[in-house]
């Protein structure tokens, strides 16, 4: 196994690899300051002291001034600007006459995610301004103070986030995507290191080194692995809930058992892709592409229920799927152990598999008549 | 220049020709005789655009079901839940009379979310005061979040308008001045370019972009692993001894993988956008042109990679998780601004970023060349930066080959 680098590279290197990447790349949390544009077509004291409002606000920030409609919605299409808010001539004195001068913002939601957080802050912003001057208008009026705040907002919402109360980014996605990155290296350094004895005819001294056990050979090949990736697995585990102080709302040991049935389960599957065609390169293909198609099929980036009929079933197939299941049900929400008692029961079910390709296994490792590439 | 001159320097042509199209004619044969490879050039691009397209086809969340609790039983509560209700994206599925027993549906995944309205909701609208509703939202994908409180915020929004006015009519504001003091300053927020807010529309333009990018990648890797595992690098130089030989096998190779991925760009890019309902509002001409560089620093890009994979499959096992990476870095989910300094360079580096970047903004966006002036140009850059490492890649790798086989003459002699 330490033979050759590819052995180190893919155990290790690419997991530290991830590790630093993701967490040095999430760590503002949520994208905050992103850039908007300006197009104050009036440039009265009320546009810049709204102009000022939105400077203030946590997701935008203004990085231009722009002169027309046109030019903002060009600096939008060059990608610079994720949205810009548009003030027409005579905004203060219609304010003040009481025309209801309206302020327009335009939204690119091409990038969803920064598109939807920006709306979120202008959206805010602009209703503040419209609250203050109803205040003041109310004020004016003479009407008693105490019975403003229930002219002006008469149904509060209030919103709560279950188990990730500052929407952190980071949270979301990188409880998902690193095991499933882990998912998708298990997966290929199973079928990998298998796969080379049978291309390298290595197979019959392999079988026979192990007494001529199929069973005794893929678990002596299989330890050292299932060992290396749950240590990188758990390691992952304290960098998020004890380093990053993601949510955690229950023991992070059953987090470190879904990650070792993660293992041990993607592990099978691997040896299912390799006993399949005890070819090494369409067993590694093979994992390549079930492992990257695991990330989808988790379930957080769009849940899983949503997408096509059939597709539910098929997301059942992936242990990254039922990983993700006891994240939300123990990290997340923290709820009793027994809600997820079926998720780790399913998980070790993936271990029934690479016993149905034993003998397909062993006769190709005695025969030898696989093509080698 | 006399006649002679003229004659050696078209022959020379000629040969130089001759050359490229011989390397260009073994490559597609070798390609096609490999079944791995095949599935890499050729099943993948073409299957997988569609594969991640249906997965994704529901651009939005239908009928999340939630849970009430209305604690109130008024009839303005029950209005209140009756509006959630008909909202297209979220369902009532259930009542309750306590939020304990609404968490137990939530903890048993039969909702994903709680409405709460609290017992003196009813008395405090009819006394004029402020009250608050409340919801609990799963956030286990951002997606129900969003579509439950956009939902639930519109709902109580549009009630709260209305008894808004209610109440400034009963201070005597009424009428058109009531609208006026409501609401002086309306705003509207227009969405552009993705006007329903769609996943399928944000994401899969960056996708498909990255299919490309990773096949063609995956492939070439394959295919030079498995030359220089078979140590047939020399073999490839027709005529290995003369000057520039190295420079005809890097254009025959990458003229054949381009013609392929011209192809595939085109179905990839332009017509499965228009099967899948995605956003194309670009013009297909200035796509085309962005893909000259963005598939020639592709296929440069990989060819200079690949000559350091020592067999046919590292290159899967050691870049298949890039992928993922890639997607991050291509700035389109976590936006290109706030990426930090160092990432957002070492993303520069490979032409998706600049590929996924150029594409959205012409066909998504709507922009046209000129505008992604900077994707443009780095591509051209890329291409030409990745075609001289490919130059000296190759030309030390076909050295080595050479001196090995020359050795192992040595050696029988």
């Amino acid at each position: 196994m330490a033979s050759r680098p590819i052995y180190f590279i893919s155990t290790v290197l690419i997991m530290a690899f991830c590790y630093v990447f993701f967490l040095t790349f999430f760590n503002e949390g949520q994208p905050n300051k992103m850039p908007i544009g300006v197009v104050d077509l009036d440039n009265s004291s009320l546009s810049r002291q709204f102009t000022r409002n939105l400077e203030a606000t946590q997701q935008a920030e203004i990085v231009m001034r722009l002169n027309s409609h046109k030019e903002a919605r060009e600096e939008m299409q060059r990608g610079n600007i994720y949205a810009f808010v548009e003030i027409k001539r005579h905004f203060a004195t219609d304010a003040i006459t009481n025309r209801r001068p309206a302020i327009t913002f335009y939204i690119n939601d091409g990038y969803l995610i920064a598109g939807s957080l920006v709306s979120k802050g202008i959206t805010y912003m602009s209703a503040a301004t419209s609250i203050g001057m109803e205040r003041k208008i109310l004020r004016a009026k003479g009407i008693d103070e105490s019975r403003i705040k229930g002219i002006i907002q008469p149904i509060v919402l209030d919103t709560h986030l279950i188990g990730n109360p500052w929407a952190n980014y980071g949270t979301y996605l990188l409880n998902v995507i690193l095991p499933g990155i882990l998912q998708l290296m298990v997966l290929m350094m199973t079928a990998f290191p298998i796969g080379v004895e049978y291309k390298e005819r290595t197979s019959r001294e392999w079988l026979e080194n192990s007494g001529n056990s199929m069973f005794a050979a893929l678990t002596g090949k299989l330890l050292p692995y299932t060992f290396i990736f749950t240590i990188i697995g758990v390691i992952g585990n304290v960098l998020l809930y004890k380093y990053m102080h993601y949510p955690l709302n229950s023991s992070i040991g059953w987090m470190f058992l879904a990650t070792f049935f993660l293992v041990i389960a993607s592990q099978a599957i691997g040896v299912l892709f390799i006993g399949i065609t005890p070819v090494l390169r369409d067993g590694v293909t093979f994992a390549g592409l079930f492992g990257t198609l695991g990330v989808t099929f988790a379930g957080s980036t769009f849940p899983v229920e949503q997408m096509p009929t059939g597709t539910r079933i098929l997301s059942d197939l992936f242990p990254i799927h039922h990983y993700f299941n006891i994240y939300v049900d123990q990290a997340l929400n923290g709820i009793e152990i027994h809600y997820s008692f079926i998720s780790y029961m399913i998980m070790l079910s993936f271990l029934i598999l690479p016993f149905f390709v034993f003998n397909r296994l062993k006769n190709a490792a005695i025969s030898q008549n696989y093509p080698i590439k | 220049m006399t006649a002679s001159h003229k004659k050696s320097f078209h022959k020379k042509i000629i040969s130089i020709l001759k050359d490229i199209l011989n390397v260009l004619k073994i490559e597609f044969q070798t390609m096609f005789k490999d079944r791995g490879v095949v599935i890499m050039l050729v099943l993948a691009p073409l299957a997988y655009p569609i594969l991640y397209c249906s997965l994704y086809k529901n651009e939005t969340l239908i009928d999340v079901p939630l849970a009430a609790v209305d604690c109130s039983q008024s009839p303005q509560s029950r209005e209140l839940l009756r509006h959630i209700d008909a909202n297209q994206n979220v369902a009532i599925v259930s009542k309750y009379s306590t939020l304990a027993e609404a968490k137990q549906a939530y903890n048993e995944k039969r909702v994903h979310g709680v409405v709460y309205i609290p017992a003196d909701f009813n008395k405090k609208l009819n006394t004029g005061d402020q009250t608050t509703v409340s919801i609990y939202c799963d956030i286990s994908s951002f997606m129900y979040y969003r579509i439950i409180n956009q939902a639930c915020s519109n709902c109580v929004l549009a009630m709260s308008n209305q008894i808004q006015i209610n109440r400034l009519n009963a201070t005597g504001i009424t009428g058109e001045s009531a609208k006026i003091v409501a609401n002086p300053i309306p705003y509207n927020g227009v969405v552009l370019y993705n006007e329903s807010a769609g996943f399928a529309s944000f994401l899969m333009p960056a996708i498909l972009i990255l299919i490309i990018q990773q096949t063609l990648f995956l492939g070439i890797g394959m295919i030079t692993g498995t030359s220089r595992e078979e140590n047939r690098f020399h073999v490839l130089v027709s005529s290995s001894v003369h000057r520039g030989g190295t420079v005809r096998v890097i254009i025959g190779k990458s003229i054949c993988y381009f013609i392929m991925f011209a192809a595939w760009s085109f179905y990839i890019l332009e017509l499965v956008p228009r099967i899948f309902n995605l956003p194309h509002i670009g013009i297909p001409f200035d796509v085309m042109m962005l893909m000259v560089p963005f598939l020639l620093a592709t296929v440069f890009f990989s060819m200079s990679v690949s000559v350091f994979l020592p067999n046919r499959e590292t290159g899967l096992v050691i870049f298949m998780f890039m992928s993922l990476i890639l997607l991050f870095l291509s700035g389109v989910s976590w936006p290109q601004s706030n990426i930090n300094g160092f990432w957002r360079a070492f993303a520069w580096m490979f032409p998706a970023t600049c590929g996924v970047q150029g594409y959205i903004k012409i066909n998504t966006l709507g922009a046209d060349l000129r505008h992604v002036s900077f994707e443009y140009v780095s591509l051209w850059l890329q291409s030409i930066v990745y075609f001289a490492t490919t130059c000296w890649a190759y030309y030390w790798q076909i050295k080595k080959s050479a001196n090995r086989v020359r050795s192992v003459k040595d050696k029988v002699i």
